[in-house]
This record gives structure tokens, C-alpha cells and sequence, in this order.
């Protein structure tokens, strides 16, 4: 008899699936999905990304005169699609290559998005931009660095942020500038964990130097989520390296801090590679220990009353946490998009695609510290850039690089705690 | 009679779903409960039926889905190819594995196949030649229709079926031969089996070889659909814990229950994503959570299991079956 219970079993989870119905289609709205991590290790990526992107939909959805040249922002509504509001349909990728690609197709064929934008980790967005591809429907990443994105000939597919290759000349042209000052700057030690970012941006950097004439790079590596990393901080102690370039999530980043402060090792200089530098947990854990460390941003305050203070602003009060570079790149590739949307005055996915292609933002249209946005052939932002932060009193960055952007003059030798 | 009048309308229907069902997601998550169907009744074999709980499991499954995308991406041939490659990868390892480890018995030998396959993620995360942590992908554009990356998931829903329908029959004819009346003998009383003459060292690593391919299969089918495998995805320690729930929650030991179970927890997980996933609640989880603390604390047998002996006593007066037994494990419908 069990297999009668069987069917009715089968039956009752067929008609479960069925409930799944598509949404009904509103006037006057666009629809762009975001795939986001919103449950297990990184959530609370995902939870700020969408306090961002909620930021972002006011900032577009009502006016905001006080925003000045940010596109989008004067009048509620896009313009281009006769004061269309946007919506944005958050959906968990739940750090699961599987999951994303599931939730993408879901997206275009249920919820019947314009376009989407994610997925924070490189590997889910390399997963549902593949389903975008197929479908025809635009993908803006505007945080996955992984350089293989950018390389599988896709025509749906755009990147906002910066990317390995923009690092290595950023800090190159950083140290340059540091050596003009009197810094020594010859010998360099890469510190970095074995995830694909660490390992990814270290390998770049370190071929992207010695292209540029930079010998002596010694190489660090250690297992992510280290629980001792004395002999790092050791063997960085006994070959005594000019410049200790840091590639770390957060628990990493703040054990090395607290390591070296045990072992008495202070670097003449100490450069970060955003990530976990970035993240408010470091400043409030380990700041007092990490005085004068260097560290990439796309994301500068500015002077109070400035756009970007402004909207930094709004979106404290949504999420209680102050800005940083993450959730800055977010919110700019998600006004990217919206802008391509709008000069394309429909959602029609051909013409969004092409609107996307014609990009050309100037620095003064966006938040980030970018010199603009205008992608290759590969969908590369190819003016994406950084800026060089410090943390000269242990509580906030300043930005002091380049001179143009930079707040404070930067301050040598590490001064640590 | 009536047996084969059942089994016939679930095989229309499962036939007919995505004729039923035509919306693309729809289908997908069709394709998904196949797709799962096929690891949790692989695993079946070994955990259910032998009763050998692994809990790494994701290391077969793991093999075939490197293997997969290792075909393509190392040496630009059809994924398909993987396959075989998967197939022998997981069974060489099965026996080097289970060799040592099938002699501990109950808790430790899960505990064995977790450290298994947790040196097997380390290993391959740091192994550059594999893609280390960042992954192998298979073919972006399909070349030909061997490289099996389709938009619809109507290839893939019927794919797996048949890989399933396979899966089942092997499952259905061990149990019914030689082999499976010596697993059910192991797992009721392995002591008293082997005084009885039952090879039970060979057997349970037979049966682990055979559940190591078939996981491989569903590894490779996996990778192929997704078009991607990374150390997280392809041997994380939940795609196990996965599988067994699935298993545990239909029956395990039961011919049908990981089919059951499959088709019970992935749309519920998909649907439920779907629903509450935007709003950052992790609820997924919490229901995943709560099922195996239900299922451990009132139903070991599986739900399957529930129906069994709730239908017995009136299958016993009017058939008197005498060959069911109260666990409501270890006997083919």
C-alpha cells in the first residue's frame, strides 16, 4: 500500500510547488532584482546592501534637489519613464552558487525583472549572471572583484568596481608618491589568506609589480580564519620588509593587529587592501592598535553638506552603521543601472543593455571616488579607482591620497599603538 | 496487482509534470528534486539500508562534480565525459575510505567520513590545478548539445528522471538479492549476522562503493547543470546534512522515501526562500532546523515510515503480510 501514500505524498508536494505563482505586473514601476547574501556567514553584507539599496530608491523615488548632480535624484520618479517608480525585489542567495542561479531565474521569470544587480560572493555571480546571459535580461555586479567575471565574452554582463588590476596601479602610483616623500618603499611583503579573494588579489598584485619594475616581493600566505598567526608576524620581523600590503577579512585583520602588538612589530609602512580594514568591527575592535595603517576606499565622506555626506548620512539613520566602501560600491552600481534604465526610457531589456554600453558618468555624478563610469567591450568599468584612506588618530579614516581628494596629508612612519 | 497500478501513476505523473507545471521555475525546481532524489537514494543505500550513517557523503558527490567540470575545464571535452571519471574516483575512494573506517561502528564512523571529507574541501581549496577556492565553471555557451548547458530545465527535469528511475532499480534489485537481505541482517544485528555465516565486512563496503558512485553521478549532474563547482558547494559539509535529511525525513531504508523527502524539502526550501529570503530572516534554516529535531524526536522511521505503520493493521488482516516488521525500514514496497 505504501506506494498509493506515495502519490498523495507526491501530489501534495506538486501542488505546494504550484504555489509559487508570479507576481502581477504594476504600472508604472520598475523591477530590478537584487541577489543578495541575506542569511548564513556574510549576512549582515546582505542586510546593509539592502539598507543601501533602500536609501538609493528614496534618493530616486522622491526628490531630493539637495543632492545636486546625482543623476536621478531631483525629481521622484525616473523621468525617462514618464516618473516610473523603482522597486527593488531582494532574494538570499544564502552563499550558494545553487541557490543564486535558482533565485535569478526566479527573478526574471516570476517577479519579471528589468535587470539585476549582485551577488556580492564572485562564485554565485558567476552562477546567475549565467542564467541573466541566457535570458537576455542586463547583470551589474558592483561589488564580485574576481577577474574571470569579466572574461567569459558575456553581452549582458557590467562591473562597477574596481578590480585587481586597478589596485596594483593604484598603489604603485600611492608608493611612488610615498617614496618622493622620503619613504623607503623597495621591499614589499604581500600578507594574504587562501580564499579566492586573498590569494586572487595577491597573485595579481604581485605580477602586476613586477611588470612595474617592483622587485622584492615577498610572499605571506595563511589559512583564512587563522587562530595563531605568530609565525607570520615572525617571518615578517626577520626579513624586515619596507611595505606590509594586508589582504584580510575582518577576524584576520584584527588578530594581525593584536599579534604584532604582542610581538613588538611595527612595519615602516602598512598598507590594507580594503576588506576587512574596512569594516567598522576592525576600527572598534583593534583601531587603538592600528594607528596610521594606509587603506583602499572607493568611499570618502566629504565635507559635511556634500552629496555624498548627505547621503551617508540617510543611511546611518536607516541602518544605524556608518558608510563604508561595500555598501558605497553597491549603492553606486545600483545608480548606474537605474540611470541606464532611465536614458533608456524603457525596460526593455535590448535597450537598457545599450543605454548601458553608452555609460559615461562623470566623477562629479557619482558617490564614489571614481574618475567615472564607462564600460569596455568585456563590461569592465575602465575608470573605476580608489582613493588612499588612513587611520591616523585609530577612530576614523581620512582620506590622503590622491593630493587632489586628500583631507589630511598622510602621516609616516606606522605608528601602530 | 495494485502495487504496479500505483507505481505506474506516480511514473505518469512524474512524466507529466512538466507538461503540468510550464512555468521555467516550476520546472527547475522539478528538476532539483530529481536531481536530489538521486543523491538522497545513493546515500540511501549505505545509510538506510545498511544502516552505515555517512555524513560525508559530499566527498562522492564532490568527485563527480569536480570531475565534471575538470573534463571541461582542464581538457576543453563535453562534461559528460567526467562521468566515468567521477564514477571511478568516488568508488577507488570508497574502498580506500571504507576500508579502515567501516570496522568503527555507529557514531564513530560518521565522525570518520566528516574528517574525510573535510580534509577532502581543505585539499582541494588549496589546490591550484582545481581551481583552489575559486572554483572551476564549465562551459559558458554551449559548443553542442553534449556540453548539456540548456536554458530550459526540461533536458535536465527528464535527464534525471531517468538517472533516477536507474538509481531506484539498482536499489530495488539489491535489496531484493543476495546482498540485501545480508544488509538488513548488519543492520539489525551485525554480531549475529556474522555468527550466521553473513560476509559482513564485504557487504557494507560493497554497498558503500555502490552508494559512492551513484552520489558521484548526482555530483556530476549537479555541476553540469549549474555550470560551476567550488570547495564550498561541490564538498561542503550541508550538501550532506542535505541529502541525509531528505533521506531521514521520507525514510530512510524505504525504496521510495528519499524520493519522498526530496520532494518534500526542496520546494519547501526553494519556496520558502523565495517568500521570506528577500527579508534577510534565514527562516530556511529554521525549518530545516526544526525538522530534524522533529523527525529525531518522534519519527526516526521517516514519514514513510509514519504511513506504514499507521496502514498496518489493516494490510496485516487482509494480506497478512507477515514479512513487515514494526522499525518500518528495510523492505521494498
Amino acid at each position: 500500500m505504501t506506494l498509493k501514500q506515495v502519490t498523495r505524498l507526491l501530489c501534495a508536494a506538486a501542488m505546494s510547488s504550484a504555489l509559487v505563482s508570479g507576481a502581477t505586473a504594476q504600472d508604472k514601476v520598475v523591477k530590478i532584482g537584487a541577489i543578495l547574501p541575506m542569511s548564513g556567514g556574510t549576512a549582515s553584507i546582505g542586510a546593509h546592501a539592502k539598507a543601501a539599496l533602500e536609501v538609493a530608491m528614496d534618493i530616486i523615488n522622491n526628490a531630493h534637489p539637495e543632492l545636486g548632480s546625482l543623476p536621478l535624484a531631483k525629481n521622484a520618479g525616473l523621468a525617462g519613464l514618464g516618473g516610473a517608480k523603482v522597486e527593488v525585489v531582494f532574494a538570499d542567495n544564502q552563499g550558494s552558487p545553487a541557490t543564486g542561479q535558482n533565485q535569478a531565474l526566479r527573478l526574471i521569470t516570476e517577479e519579471k525583472v528589468a535587470a539585476i544587480l549582485g551577488a556580492y560572493q564572485s562564485g554565485i555571480t558567476l552562477t546567475s549572471s549565467a542564467i541573466a546571459e541566457k535570458y537576455g535580461i542586463p547583470f551589474l555586479t558592483p561589488e564580485s572583484v574576481a577577474a574571470n567575471l569579466t572574461e567569459r565574452g558575456f553581452k549582458w554582463f557590467f562591473r562597477t568596481t574596481p578590480i585587481a588590476p586597478d589596485f596594483v596601479r593604484i598603489y604603485d602610483e600611492f608608493l611612488t608618491d610615498m617614496k618622493a616623500a622620503g619613504a623607503k618603499t623597495d621591499s614589499i611583503a604581500l600578507v594574504h589568506d587562501n580564499t579566492e579573494y586573498g590569494t586572487s588579489v595577491a597573485n595579481t598584485i604581485a605580477s602586476g609589480f613586477k611588470e612595474k619594475g617592483r622587485g622584492g616581493v615577498i610572499d605571506i600566505a595563511y589559512a583564512v580564519n587563522a587562530t595563531d598567526l605568530q609565525a607570520q608576524v615572525l617571518q615578517l620581523k626577520e626579513k624586515k620588509p619596507d611595505v606590509v600590503l594586508m589582504i584580510s577579512y575582518t577576524s584576520d585583520a584584527i588578530l594581525f593587529a593584536k599579534t604584532m602588538q604582542s610581538l613588538d612589530y611595527k612595519p615602516p609602512l602598512l598598507l590594507a587592501d580594503d576588506a576587512g580594514y574596512s569594516d567598522p568591527s576592525f576600527i572598534k575592535a583593534v583601531g587603538k592598535l592600528s594607528q596610521g595603517v594606509f587603506n583602499r576606499s572607493s568611499w570618502a565622506v566629504g565635507p559635511s553638506g556634500s552629496p555624498s555626506a548627505i547621503i551617508a548620512d540617510m543611511y546611518k539613520k536607516k541602518s544605524g552603521e556608518e558608510m563604508d566602501d561595500t555598501v558605497g560600491r553597491q549603492m553606486q552600481g545600483f545608480f548606474v543601472l537605474v540611470d541606464a534604465i532611465d536614458r533608456a526610457g524603457s525596460t526593455d531589456p535590448a535597450k537598457i543593455q545599450a543605454a548601458l554600453k553608452a555609460t559615461d558618468l562623470k566623477p562629479g555624478q557619482l558617490i564614489m571616488g571614481y574618475k567615472g563610469v564607462k564600460f569596455d567591450d568585456k563590461g569592465q568599468n575602465i575608470l573605476a579607482s580608489a582613493y588612499i584612506i588612513q587611520l591616523q588618530d585609530g577612530e576614523n579614516y581620512v582620506s590622503v591620497w590622491p593630493k587632489a581628494n586628500g583631507e589630511k596629508a598622510p602621516v609616516l612612519p606606522y605608528k601602530g599603538w | 496487482m495494485r502495487r504496479w497500478i500505483w507505481l505506474s501513476v506516480v511514473a505518469a505523473f512524474a512524466i507529466a509534470y512538466p507538461l503540468l507545471l510550464s512555468s521555467p521555475f516550476q520546472q527547475r525546481l522539478g528538476a532539483l528534486v530529481l536531481l536530489y532524489a538521486i543523491a538522497a537514494s545513493a546515500w540511501n543505500i549505505v545509510g538506510g539500508y545498511a544502516g552505515q550513517v555517512s555524513v560525508g557523503h559530499v566527498v562522492f558527490f564532490g568527485c563527480g562534480a569536480y570531475a565534471a567540470m575538470g573534463a571541461y575545464a582542464k581538457f576543453g571535452l563535453s562534461p559528460l565525459f567526467g562521468i566515468p571519471g567521477g564514477i571511478v574516483l568516488a568508488v577507488g575512494l570508497a574502498a580506500i575510505v571504507g576500508v579502515p573506517t567501516l570496522r568503527l561502528s555507529g557514531h564513530y564512523f560518521s565522525m570518520a567520513t566528516i574528517a574525510v571529507a573535510e580534509t577532502m574541501r581543505l585539499i582541494v581549496t588549496n589546490t591550484e590545478w582545481l581551481g583552489a577556492a575559486v572554483g572551476l565553471s564549465g562551459p559558458t555557451v554551449p559548443r553542442n548539445i553534449f556540453d548539456l548547458s540548456f536554458l530550459s530545465a526540461l533536458p535536465y527535469y527528464y535527464l534525471f528522471l531517468a538517472i533516477l528511475a536507474i538509481t531506484l532499480a539498482i536499489t530495488w534489485w539489491m535489496t531484493n538479492s543476495r546482498m540485501g537481505f545480508y544488509l538488513r541482517a548488519i543492520k539489525d544485528s551485525e554480531r549475529a549476522a556474522r555468527s550466521l555465516g553473513a560476509p559482513a565486512s564485504r557487504t557494507k563496503l560493497y554497498a558503500y562503493m555502490l552508494s559512492a558512485a551513484l552520489t558521484s553521478v548526482a555530483g556530476a549532474l549537479y555541476a553540469m547543470m549549474f555550470g560551476f563547482v567550488d570547495p564550498e558547494s561541490g564538498l561542503g559539509i550541508l550538501i550532506s546534512v542535505k541529502i541525509l535529511i531528505m533521506a531521514a525525513l521520507g525514510g530512510a531504508g524505504l525504496l521510495f522515501g528519499p524520493l519522498v523527502g526530496a520532494a518534500i524539502l526542496v520546494p519547501l526550501e526553494e519556496i520558502s526562500n523565495s517568500w521570506l529570503g528577500g527579508k534577510g530572516a534565514g527562516l530556511t534554516f529554521v525549518v530545516y532546523g526544526a525538522i530534524i529535531v522533529l523527525i529525531a524526536r518522534f519519527q526516526p522511521g521517516g514519514l514513510l515510515g509514519l504511513l506504514t505503520r499507521r496502514g498496518k493493521p489493516k494490510t496485516d488482516m487482509s494480506k497478512t503480510d507477515t514479512s513487515k516488521t514494526d522499525t518500518g525500514a528495510g523492505h521494498a514496497p
